[in-house]
């Protein structure tokens, strides 16, 4: 499914542009959901960026691909048509764009780049109704604009509304944890779980541990200096817990 | 003879002079085609009109072609009067609440010095459009008036009063498509004590027309004047609107929206008075310029000392620089005598943010599109206001106008 190979891209321009991934190889198979946890300025956030294409993030050498499909030859839009989806760390407001025209516009735009018909419009809004449900997001929210006004909470809430809505191929959820109370947290892991699938991977980015009590992991790597130094099952994330990072760095240099 | 009261004429003030000397003017029009003269065209040397050049960009009186409008789709029961650049069409029936009086010469222009544009638009009544419209609202009127001024040739000018009598109501959509070389428009509006007018205006021209519409309104008592304009300029295109409070709790909204491509030209300017207590001036502009296109807001509040005590007034204008090359020049201005006021006014002008571009981007939203969205929403804003039979219709014509742009 995603496959990262010796992935090194820079980060900024001119004289202040920095390389941030450095050698970084990582393979996600279909139906499993790994976890990258790293200290600060790991280049936790610089990976997601990457792989969607943000302007700014450039990829030096090496490859990252979809199901064999070359992430870095794409577009930001033409990689979420193939299906990469990330839940940012930071959801950004769309002022005077409600949520589900926005939710509908980009539907239909990735279908479009595939060749496909557009969702209808009873069945956006039936979706859209359920998936609010079980998210707790009401019909009030849905008809603001993206994100203008949102808690912090509610921003994040609303990705994983996007994500369900939008049943990606692969997910990176950035962060996804920071921000949610215990019950929010509970919510969205929810959410996630419920789009594992046999036919979709995940990438799940993350400081602490407490999301992976909720979103078990397949694997879990241990990201540092632009690469990943350590992979291991999820009793590694324990491990993290436990001795720190400084603990596991240590062992690994 | 008015006409050596021009001093130095370009060619096409000659030609006006012209004009207006073959026609039989009466008194108040003799005076406004000279309180005209004074000036003469504006041009860049006159402060309030130093970024939207009449003179040079009118050199001569010359006939356009015009182009294809904006079809927008009115209401079964709108009243639809029709300007073609020479004169009025009026339906027979009208309903009631609604007198329409042709006049041949009309009133003085009390304003004539201050608007030289609207003045001459006073002193041509006759001219062109051989009668000066007078319409009198004795009622809640239900149905929507429709103004549509199109063609003309090489000048057209009109003159429209709106007498509102006490706590009646109108909605008046007003539709100028160009087709004239050189046009001005002049509405005046008198609202009586408790009256409303709720009034949404669509500006289009072609790239070879000046064009200038030019309002005036006095607000009696807890009159109610809501104006949502969109324009989309045209070599040159002055919206101009001096409004002034004069009854305790009047209340007014000037909302105004322009798109300026490249080689047009559109300029809202606006002067409100409050003369007299407790009014309160709501008023937002929101523009988005492309690559050669020009936009330009002047906005003045002036506040009085002691009959403009309790005002509240805030003035926002937000602009879009679509593309490098794109210019916008404005100026807010207040101007405060009264000491118990809540005043307050914006500026800002910049491009759309790269952070929700991305965003959009991510959700697979190519980046023409996302731009085009961002715009629409952003401009959407001030024609919140708009009448509810027209609205998505201008927001509709605000998405043609961005996904015609290059973006990207």
């Amino acid at each position: 499914m995603l496959k990262l190979d010796n992935l090194t891209a820079d980060v900024g321009e001119g004289d202040g542009r920095k390389t941030i991934l450095n050698g970084l190889s990582l393979e996600v198979p279909a139906g499993e959901v790994h976890a990258i946890m790293g200290p600060n300025g790991a280049g936790k956030s610089t990976l997601s960026y990457v792989l969607t294409g943000r302007e700014g993030y450039e990829a030096t050498s090496g490859t990252a691909t979809l199901n064999g499909e070359d992430l870095l030859e794409m577009e930001p839009d033409e990689r979420a048509a193939a299906g990469i989806f990330l839940s940012f760390q930071y959801p950004v407001e769309i002022p005077g764009v409600p949520v589900m025209t926005f939710v509908r516009a980009a539907i239909n735009a990735q279908r479009k780049t595939r060749g496909e018909e557009e969702i209808s419009a009873p069945d956006f809004i039936k979706k859209a109704r359920e998936i609010g449900q079980k998210l707790n997001i009401d019909a009030e929210m849905l008809k603001r604009p993206v994100n203008v006004g949102f808690s912090g909470g509610e921003k994040k809430r609303l990705e994983i509304f996007q994500m369900m809505m939008m049943e990606p191929r692969f997910a990176i959820l950035d962060e996804t944890d920071s921000g949610l109370d215990i019950d929010a947290l509970k919510t969205v892991a929810d959410g996630v779980n419920a789009l594992r699938s046999e036919d979709r991977g995940m990438l799940v980015i993350t400081h602490y541990q407490r999301l992976l009590d909720h979103i078990q992991p397949d694997r879990v790597h241990v990201l540092a200096k632009g690469r990943i130094v350590k992979s291991g099952g999820p009793e590694l994330a324990l491990q993290l817990e436990k001795e720190g990072y400084d603990g596991i760095l240590g062992e690994v240099a | 003879m008015t006409t050596t009261a021009l001093k130095n004429p370009s060619e096409a003030e000659r030609q006006l002079a012209e004009l207006f000397s073959r026609h039989t003017p009466e008194a108040a029009q003799k005076a406004a085609f000279e309180a005209f003269a004074r000036t003469g065209l504006p041009h860049r040397r006159m402060e309030q009109w130093k970024w939207t050049d009449v003179r040079q960009a009118v050199s001569e009186l010359a006939p356009v072609k015009a182009e294809a409008d904006t079809s927008i789709e009115l209401p079964s029961n709108a009243v639809k009067l029709s300007f073609d650049g020479s004169g009025w069409t009026i339906p027979d029936e009208l309903p009631a609440g609604i007198n329409i009086f042709l006049k041949s010469g009309g009133h003085d222009f009390a304003q004539a010095d201050a608007l030289p544009v609207g003045a001459l638009a006073a002193s041509m009544t006759g001219y062109s459009s051989k009668d000066m419209l007078m319409i009198e609202v004795s009622a809640k009127v239900d149905r929507p008036l429709v103004l549509a001024y199109q063609g003309g040739g090489d000048a057209a000018f009109s003159r429209v009063v709106f007498v509102v009598r006490e706590n009646c109501h109108v909605d008046i959509f007003e539709h100028y498509s160009g087709g004239a070389g050189f046009s001005s428009f002049l509405t005046e509006f008198g609202l009586a004590e408790g009256a409303s007018v709720k009034r949404t205006l669509l500006q289009e021209a072609s790239q070879q027309e000046v064009t200038a519409i030019t309002t005036t309104a006095h607000l009696d008592t807890k009159a109610v004047f809501t104006q949502s304009a969109l324009s989309f300029g045209g070599k040159l295109c002055r919206i101009e609107t001096h409004l002034e409070h004069k009854g305790e709790g009047a209340e007014a909204t000037l909302n105004g929206a322009y798109l300026a491509a490249s080689g047009y030209h559109t300029d809202f300017t606006t002067h409100v008075t409050h003369g007299a207590e407790s009014c309160v001036t709501s008023q937002l502009t929101k523009g988005a310029v492309a690559d050669g296109g020009r936009g330009v807001f002047q906005g003045k509040f002036l506040v009085p000392r002691t009959v403009g005590q309790f005002t509240d007034a805030e003035m926002q204008h937000q602009a879009l620089l679509l593309e490098n090359g794109a210019e916008i020049f404005a100026k807010p201005e207040l101007e405060i005598y009264a000491d118990d006021v809540e005043c307050e006014h914006g500026n800002t002008s910049g491009q759309l943010d790269e952070d929700a571009l991305f965003y959009m981007q991510q959700r697979g939203i190519p980046k023409p599109e996302a731009r085009a969205l961002l715009t629409e929403a952003f401009i959407a804003e001030a024609l919140e206001e708009a009448h509810d039979d027209v609205r998505a219709q201008l927001v509709d014509a605000t998405r043609r106008f961005l996904r015609n742009q290059r973006g990207g």
